[in-house]
């Protein structure tokens, strides 16, 4: 109390001291100021408007005539002569040059002009309502009901821009997505209360193509290899039939066999699997999978011998079937409910059911006092606010039409099913406090701010824990913000960042959509594939939980592996399916230290059947300098294939005769030498020092001189000389995700503000993205720019 | 255990093998039982991206009796059902003065004839002639229309120089901000056509619907309070809501009025998307032909695969990316790649044509009563032109379409007119749609 009141008063005493001090040195300043200005009027005007007029608009833009007094009415264009000049891409390698301190005068001074305006004056945005995308659906869905089943899948693919498919504005609603919205409604909130109509279905799961005969699960046990396993929720207590299907096969006239078990199982999410015992590891069986080579003394006829195979249900071995050893699972099929005794005692039943009437013949009164009780509970956790009559109300509509078609809890099932369409639970809205005044910002209201923490942080819905303080209007508090940041992050469902930021920062996502070409590279599979996206997951998720610093993203000591993506690595002593943290000794960090080493991202910005050092150049740029080339100007002269005299030309060689073209080369000299530097990486990530038979050369140049070759060299450069860059980039990236929108000029001042105060704290992520959620554009909120509109 | 997990999202969508579930019966439904006079016209378009090998294509006589060259060849049985039309184009495909991207230009122009706007994030091109259709034909039907696909809708983002990839996932623009996106599963088609219920039986679909048009009651009036609360930019996303609701709550009172009736033979849906490609095209192509039997909606797209797809066709032996070998640059091998990727389109596209000719239709067949265009909107891949294009038109339309010609139209005609034209003889009365500048008088 005393120690606040003391601070209030200091903080009081410090405003006043500005005031007054600026107040009396008024006149001096603003000489002082006319002076800068001039200076850097003058340097504009001696070095840019040759190109940057009225007239000739290079790029669009003009720098004629403009306001230096009022920089941040231009603070668009101030804005992009800052990053240019900043970065020494203006003036351009051909035109007369500033003294590198007459420059530096020029950032500082638009970067104090910028950043004093928007102390000022914030304008933290606006973001448009938001829709649920998938993840979020998926896990709102399992916050709220305990139902772990993604159904967000069952949802289209979400639009995405600005790199993420969070972005409010672009999330739109089509008749096709309320439909799949519904339906998805009705089969969560069946599950839920396990619906006693449920009827059976026959679900199928495929192994996926391995080419390595190991264990395949984290839920199988240790002492096995081949198989699947994965997890099926079983919506009532009841028996079910599970099926393991081998396959026909044509040279051994092998019949499709079924191994059949039934069995009673209660409801909820289990694990289901079947693999080979370890120890009946003779010749190694068939690989599953139509790419078969066809490598192996074929079986002798007639004499076809049998192997073990263990189904289990969550780890617990139900039965051991002898299946043809020449065989191998096709698919396990699981179907049912038959004959269902229950609902079943699910996590979700457990977390719906806040009360239960008194008994079976609870009067109507006493059902409805407890179907009261159950659907403010839940409403109020997935509307993400304390709800009132006129919320309920509606609900308990629902509820009486089931409770008179059924039970009490088929009466619960009905509002759940339109409480997950409710406009207040799929849409995020933000509220404007009354009164507010038109286009002026406003601190955001606890309530909206718990929800952008915990769809940053998680993807989903705030906690209770999280929801309370907000009620309570606590979040305010600067202490109690930073402990919820630490346990928000401390938290598993923090997991969210890694899937859904890195996940598409780092274009983890689009692994699953590419194929590279089984001819050109034989080695890389289903598995490999996945293998390829857990490491950069877990290495991104380490950054995080470790409180380390961004920088580590480019060059660590230690990555994560498994057998399989250590052989593809070169790298000697990883045993196993599973993944472990592996220490890099000095020479393999040359190759394999940080991100711009690994499969994923390597593949990612490869073409299916070669390598693309205009993509790899062109991802370089865009998601760690930040500096995204524009997109190529129309009538693109060809690559040529041949010189003049017909001999067939490298790659490097067309590169290199397409960048003579002064067009071209304005963008491609930033891009090829970034991907050139990764060329000793083929396709899919491989360590190549040939291609072609042509030794790989990894050299290139920047085009403000500095010389790179290989990987090491180009982090080097990376982390030295555009450490800057690479830092706002990090920052730009996770604020466009947190906000759900575009970064604008106006977000400038705040990205630079973060980068100074994480500076002291070495970039560690943690802190940056603290710092994220202490910025103006995320605690606040621009009101309505137009006046008048409300008419509409 | 996060492997496993991803593993499993994907598998578990091939859930509820050998349920079998309801189809409204074909004939029953005919709209030539409603109105005995006149079949109704149905529309198709059938899109096929990065262009096509002209020379293998184009035939070299004018009017009746032209000769087909080798791509066109298995469409030579459905002659008296074909228009072959040169000299279209889409020339707000074109830069304009907005650089590269002919990709998204030509995915967004093909229908609407609108120039797109460049942008990642605000997308903007115009309501394309399908949806110009749907909502006119839609009081017919349960739905306005079917959006189809064959490559998933995975890809999200900039997709080609600084556009949006909805130009190029998609052809129909419901309004010039609101791309529809296809589905390419045929298991999600089929439940959308045919309902997800438990039970076959009409009382208890009815049932269903009434409880969904309760719960979009419900959504209605928590849009309607949020309305009021939010800013003019949100009150156009709210907006997109509204619509959504409408349109549903439309095709449950169709579904309720059709459901008297209805005859329900049994049939299995499908249960996931088929390995290769042929066998999907031609699913997704039955259930095409399904629809359009049983009056469930009159219009339907179709994009063989997305504009601008690098989709290395392997069970042709090409194991190099669609759209880079369209960069052939005059090279014989990757332009007999195109070719071979051109032919197994078109045979795919015979396929639907066989169907709709062995349907009973009214007095005659499908065919005789479609209208499908096919094409693209891209002419030569290698240039990225967007005249001249590869169009052809099957479907009789009721008896206003004479077939067997090769039709020669003065060069830069808008694709538009002939967009118009179908929708003329679908009964659809509009005088201008996109960048069209009238009718074509040469179909009948």
């Amino acid at each position: 109390m005393n120690k606040r009141k003391i601070l209030q008063l200091g903080i009081a005493l410090l405003v006043c001291g500005w005031l007054v001090s600026g107040y009396q040195s008024g006149s001096q300043a603003q000489r002082r100021t006319t002076a800068a200005t001039a200076a850097q009027r003058a340097l504009i005007n001696d070095y840019c408007v040759s190109c940057h007029n009225q007239k000739t608009k290079t790029a669009g833009i003009v720098l004629e005539g403009l306001d230096f007094n009022r920089v941040a009415n231009n603070a668009e264009v101030w804005e992009k002569v800052l990053r240019k000049v900043s970065t020494g891409q203006m003036p351009p390698a051909s035109a007369p040059k500033p003294e590198k301190k007459e420059a530096a005068a020029l950032v500082a001074w638009l970067e104090s002009t910028l950043d004093h305006a928007d102390a000022v004056n914030p304008q933290p945005g606006r973001p448009t309502i938001h829709r649920l995308n998938r993840a979020e659906y998926s896990n709102a869905v399992r916050d709220l009901l305990a139902v772990d089943i993604q159904p967000g899948q069952w949802l289209p693919v979400d639009d995405s821009g600005h790199g993420f498919d969070n972005i409010g504005e672009v999330l739109s609603l089509s008749p096709a997505l309320l439909e799949k919205y519904l339906s998805a409604a009705r089969r969560v909130s069946r599950l839920a209360i396990g619906d006693k109509t449920i009827k059976p279905t026959e679900d199928r799961y495929l192994p996926r193509r391995n080419s390595r005969n190991e264990k395949t699960s984290d839920d199988l046990p240790f002492f096995s290899r081949g198989g699947l396993s994965f997890q099926h929720y079983f919506p009532l207590d009841g028996e079910y039939l599970i099926r393991v299907r081998t396959p026909s096969n044509g040279e051994t006239g092998e019949p499709t066999r079924f191994f059949d078990h039934k069995l009673t199982v209660k409801a909820g999410l289990r694990s289901v699997g079947a693999a080979y015992p370890r120890q009946s590891a003779k010749a190694e069986p068939a690989v599953p999978g139509p790419r078969r080579p066809g490598g192996g003394a074929p079986p002798a006829m007639g004499a076809v011998a049998n192997q073990p195979l263990d189904l289990r249900l969550d780890g617990a071995r139900l039965q051991r079937f002898e299946i043809p050893e020449t065989t191998s699972v096709e698919m396990i099929i699981v179907s049912g409910p038959f004959n269902a005794t229950g609902r079943g005692e699910t996590a979700s039943r457990a977390k719906v059911f806040s009360c239960r009437p008194a008994s079976a013949l609870a009067s109507t009164g006493e059902e409805a006092t407890c179907a009261k009780q159950i659907l403010t509970k839940l409403a109020r956790r997935a509307f993400r606010r304390p709800v009132n009559e006129a919320d309920v109300t509606p609900l308990l509509a629902f509820y009486e039409r089931g409770r008179q078609a059924g039970e009490f809890d088929d009466g619960i099932q009905r509002a759940l099913e339109a409480m997950l369409v409710a406009p207040d639970f799929l849409l995020r809205v933000e509220t404007e406090p009354a009164g507010n005044r038109l286009n002026t910002a406003f601190r955001l209201n606890d309530l909206d701010l718990a929800a952008r923490l915990s769809f940053f942080l998680w993807s989903s819905i705030p906690d209770e824990e999280l929801l309370s303080l907000a009620e309570q209007r606590k979040l305010q508090d600067a202490a109690t913000l930073q402990y919820q940041i630490r346990r928000m992050l401390d938290d598993p469902r923090a997991e969210a960042l890694v899937n859904n930021f890195a996940g598409q920062w780092l274009q983890l996502r689009n692994l699953e959509t590419i194929t590279p070409d089984p001819d050109v590279y034989p080695g890389f599979d289903e598995s490999l594939k996945l293998a390829f996206r857990r490491e950069t997951e877990l290495f991104f998720e380490s950054i995080l939980r470790e409180n380390r610093s961004v920088m580590d993203l480019l060059e660590a000591d230690y990555t994560y592996l498994n057998q399989k993506l250590a052989e593809h690595y070169g790298i000697r002593g990883v045993y196993g399916a599973q993944f472990r943290r592996v220490s890099l000794t000095a020479e393999q960090q040359t190759q394999r230290s940080g991100l711009l080493g690994q499969g994923s991202l390597l593949t990612v910005t490869s073409y299916p059947n070669r390598t693309s050092v205009v993509m790899r150049g062109k991802w370089i740029l865009e998601n760690l300098l930040g500096a995204a080339p524009p997109p190529p100007p129309p009538d693109i002269p060809d690559l040529k294939p041949k010189s003049h005299d017909g001999r067939l030309l490298t790659m490097r060689e067309q590169l290199d005769m397409h960048r003579a073209n002064a067009v071209c080369a304005s963008c491609h000299a930033r891009m090829d030498p970034l991907g050139f530097a990764l060329e000793n990486y083929d396709g899919i990530g491989k360590w190549r020092t040939k291609d072609a038979g042509q030794p790989i050369d990894a050299s290139g140049k920047l085009p403000n001189g500095t010389k790179l070759n290989g990987p090491s060299e180009l982090k080097k450069v990376l982390l030295t000389g555009h450490r800057d860059e690479f830092v706002a980039t990090v920052i730009e990236k996770l604020m466009t995700y947190a906000l759900g929108r575009g970064l604008e000029a106006h977000d400038a001042p705040s990205i630079r503000a973060i980068a100074r105060q994480t500076e002291r704290e070495q970039f560690r992520l943690p802190a940056l993205i603290a710092s994220v959620i202490n910025s103006k554009p995320f605690q606040m909120r621009q009101a309505e720019p137009v006046k008048g509109t409300k008419t509409l | 255990m996060m492997i496993t997990k991803k593993a499993i999202s994907r598998r578990a969508l091939l859930r509820g093998m050998g349920v079998t579930l309801a189809l409204p019966m074909l004939d029953a439904m005919t709209p030539a039982l409603t109105a005995a006079a006149k079949p109704a016209v149905r529309l198709g378009f059938v899109y096929v991206p990065n262009g096509i090998i002209m020379d293998k294509w184009t035939p070299a006589s004018e009017g009746a009796d032209f000769v087909f060259k080798s791509t066109m060849k298995p469409l030579e049985k459905f002659r008296e059902h074909l228009n072959v039309f040169s000299g279209l184009a889409q020339v707000q495909g074109r830069a304009l003065g907005d650089g590269a991207g002919d990709h998204a230009r030509a995915g967004a122009t093909w229908l609407t004839g609108a120039h797109p706007k460049k942008s990642e994030v605000t997308i903007r091109a115009g309501i394309s002639v399908d949806q110009v259709a749907a909502q006119a034909l839609r009081e017919h039907t349960q739905f306005g229309s079917l959006e189809l696909g064959i490559e998933s809708n995975q890809l999200a983002g900039g997709c080609d120089s600084g556009y949006s990839c909805a130009y190029t996932n998609t052809i129909a623009w419901r309004n010039a901000t609101t791309p529809l996106p296809v589905e390419n599963n045929p298991r999600a088609i089929f439940e959308r056509l045919f309902g997800e219920g438990d039970s076959t039986d009409a009382a208890s679909r009815l049932a269903l619907m009434d409880s969904q048009r309760s719960i979009l009651d419900y959504v209605n009036s928590g849009i309607k309070r949020l309305n009021a609360k939010v800013g003019a930019r949100d009150r156009v996303k709210l907006a997109e809501y509204t619509d959504a609701i409408r349109d549903i709550e439309r095709r449950i009172q169709k579904a309720e009025q059709q459901s008297a009736t209805m005859k329900l033979p049994v049939m299995e849906r499908p249960n996931a998307v088929p390995d290769e490609f042929e066998d999907h095209v031609r699913l997704v192509m039955d259930l095409q032909v399904l629809a359009y039997q049983s009056d469930l909606t009159r219009v339907i797209t179709l994009m063989m695969a997305r504009e601008g797809s690098n989709r290395p066709y392997r069970n042709l032996g090409i194991s190099d990316g669609h759209h880079n070998i369209t960069h052939h640059q005059n090279d014989p091998d990757k332009i007999a790649k195109v070719t071979k990727i051109n032919e197994v389109h078109v045979k795919l596209f015979a396929y639907l044509l066989d169907k709709l000719k062995a349907t009973p239709d009214g007095e005659g067949n499908l065919l005789d009563n479609s209208l499908i265009v096919y094409g693209s909107s891209i002419c030569d891949g290698n240039l990225h032109t967007h005249h001249d294009l590869p169009i052809v038109l099957a479907g009789g339309g009721g008896g206003q379409v004479k077939g067997n010609k090769h039709v020669m139209l003065p060069k830069e005609t808008p694709l538009n007119n002939l967009l118009l034209s179908m929708l003329d003889k679908a009964g659809v009365a509009v005088d201008k749609v996109g960048d069209s500048t009238g009718k074509l008088d040469c179909l009948a």
